[in-house]
């Protein structure tokens, strides 16, 4: 089922144009990045997917239906900064945003604040929570009514490493409950950990639409660096040799491992052939950076 | 119905978390009648008996403004006269918590995800905006009872009076109070800020109506009496001599002020059946129903241009 579609969007401030002709498809349960410099047209896409402003042309349809229309009330979204009555506590403002939608039972709102760890937090003004705390409260607010679709703009802004590794699993495990995420970022880097397929958006203008691996492929070299670890090191290791690729341990656990571009999609099923348990593989962050900075700025910026 | 609940439940839920809405209701339901009642009974120990109270008039002022129904009477009355009008202050208050605050602290974009209808937000604004106010008068009114009661244990005052006409005068003004609620919402969303829309609720409808007086005025003055030929020759000139019935500040209070006709009345004893100028200076000399009716245009102007307006824009 298509949860998110857009079919020539366009929007357009005076003469100039901040999205152009923009068409994509996202399918329920899918994690998706929405990748792009400042500027670039994501944050005006996710508010006419949001229903917040209309399109110069094109349409767009949440959950099979028309945007502005009533499949919104199963959205949840983090656009921008977010914003909170700043007099309310974070109980008082998730008690107010429950009320406003109408479907959620008041004990779901304990539930959400236990959900982003803020339960001790609840009775405290907004005004004196730190920034990470205002944008995991923002995560609860997005969570009430447990949607079926989330637009997040941005939505790790202003979180130290920590705050984002955090709000990265939160995510993850509201997407395991088969949410459709499409999360918008600047930094390949931040969402590269969570998503299946990446939009490339640059000057309103849809550059790029597919796996991580495909974004790869776009690059010159004929390798990729993946970092992965592993139950038993040392099986990694004979695994790797037996496949062939250089490698090199990290950590007790670890090893960076340099694997042809056409076999760089079943690492980890060649790894689990070879008897490997693997915990965690991701294809190096400079790797991606580099061609994900050649999509949006061809000319080649230093990556 | 079930999202106009929502928005209901929800901005009432906010609004009675505003402490500054209290700050207001203390004034408006505490200072005003424990004022009266110090008054009362200053003029009550110090003219009793004088040569002041001839036909025992103090007793009869006493009732009029210190009894219980004085009390309700002034509690309608007084903020219609105060300047800018405590009606006026409290319509600002609460435009500016319940769309003002959506703009400053970047909500609408939260709002209205949340509860898409957007007919269903403006109108539950509306809608407990309106409460707020009338919770206010309400709240007033038996406040004003109550210090009356209290007042008849060391006044001479009774527990008596025309009291369904007075609160007819409560429901008529609480509910004339939809157009400025509107014109605030109006000019907060045309504005896009709270602040400046509430100074231009404060004084726009004043600057009009000043600007008028300032035309008239000019109009009249000999040299530049080509204005009046102007509107002699556009048959314009009955219209601008009846502008100040239709006047927004004139038309708002028209219920709220009715008391105080009744007071210069019942103050001389029936003499005045007509009040002359001193209506125009009290802002007693138009009709209920005239009031009713314009303010009623006024609010639908308003509303359409508002729904008009919020019902198309973008929300940055």
């Amino acid at each position: 089922m298509i949860a998110i579609s857009a079919n020539g969007l366009t929007k357009r401030y005076g003469r100039a144009a901040a999205v152009s002709d923009l068409s994509f498809e996202v399918t329920q349960g899918e994690i998706v990045g929405f990748l792009g410099p400042n500027g670039a047209g994501k944050t005006t896409t996710l508010r006419m997917l949001a229903g917040l402003v209309k399109p110069s042309a094109g349409t767009c349809t949440v959950l099979g239906a028309a945007v502005p229309g009533p499949t919104l009330r199963r959205v949840g979204t983090m656009i921008e900064e977010p914003s909170f009555y700043p007099y309310l506590t974070g109980r008082d403002n998730l008690t107010h945003a429950a009320l406003l939608h109408g479907d959620v039972p008041r004990s779901r709102v304990d539930e959400v604040l236990e959900f982003v760890q803020l339960q001790d937090a609840a009775r405290k003004r907004v005004r004196a929570y730190s920034q990470g705390m205002r944008q995991r409260l923002a995560l609860a607010r997005a969570l009430l009514w447990r949607p079926q679709v989330l637009l997040l703009d941005e939505p790790t802004n202003g979180l130290d490493p920590t705050g984002i590794a955090e709000f990265r699993e939160s995510l993850r495990a509201v997407a395991t409950e088969g949410a459709t995420v499409l999360v918008s970022s600047h930094i390949l880097a931040e969402v590269q950990k969570l998503v299946d397929r990446v939009l490339a958006i640059d000057k309103g203008v849809l550059r790029f639409d597919g796996t991580l691996t495909q974004l790869l492929n776009r690059m010159d070299g004929q390798r990729v660096r993946y970092s992965v670890r592993a139950t038993d090191q040392a099986a990694l290791a004979a695994a790797l040799t037996a496949l062939g690729y250089d490698f090199e341990p990290r950590g007790s656990d670890g090893a960076e491992a340099q694997v042809p571009r056409d076999r760089a999609d079943d690492l980890v099923s060649d790894l689990a052939a070879h008897g490997v348990k693997v915990v965690a593989a991701a294809v190096h962050g400079d790797d991606l950076e580099a061609a994900y900075l050649r999509l949006v700025d061809p000319a080649g910026r230093p990556a | 119905m079930n999202q106009f609940s929502n928005v209901v439940r929800a901005e009432a839920f906010k609004v009675v978390r505003k402490r500054r809405l209290y700050v207001l209701a203390a004034l408006y339901w505490v200072l005003l009648p424990a004022l009266a009642l110090v008054v009362a009974r200053v003029l009550h120990t110090t003219l009793t008996g004088s040569f002041a109270d001839d036909g025992r008039v103090v007793d009869q002022t006493l009732q009029l403004f210190a009894s219980p129904l004085g009390l309700v009477r002034l509690a309608l009355a007084g903020p219609a006269y105060t300047s800018p009008t405590l009606y006026i202050v409290a319509v600002t208050l609460v435009a500016a918590l319940l769309i003002g605050e959506e703009r400053s602290q970047n909500m609408w974009k939260t709002v209205l995800v949340v509860q898409p209808s957007r007919v269903a937000v403006m109108t539950g604004k509306v809608f407990v905006a309106l409460a707020a106010l009338a919770t206010l008068m309400a709240g007033a009114a038996v406040s004003g009872f109550l210090f009356g009661l209290v007042g008849t244990t060391f006044l001479p005052t009774r527990l008596e009076g025309d009291w369904l006409p007075l609160l007819g005068l409560y429901g008529l003004q609480a509910a004339q109070l939809l157009a400025p609620v509107l014109l605030a919402f109006l000019l907060i969303t045309l504005v896009r800020s709270g602040v400046l829309g509430v100074v231009m609720v404060l004084f726009l409808p004043g600057l009009l109506e000043t600007l008028y007086a300032v035309i008239n005025t000019i109009s009249q003055v000999q040299p530049l009496n080509r204005f009046n030929a102007v509107f002699q020759a556009i048959r314009l000139q009955a219209a601008w001599k009846a502008l100040p019935e239709y006047f927004f500040t004139a038309n708002l209070y028209a219920p709220g002020r009715a008391p105080a006709a009744a007071w210069f009345k019942e103050l001389s004893a029936g003499e005045a059946g007509d009040l002359g100028p001193l209506a125009g200076l009290l802002g007693t000399g138009l009709t209920l129903g005239h009031s009713a009716l314009v303010m009623a245009g006024y609010a639908l102007l308003f509303g359409v241009l508002l729904y008009w307006w919020f019902l198309r824009r973008d929300v940055d």
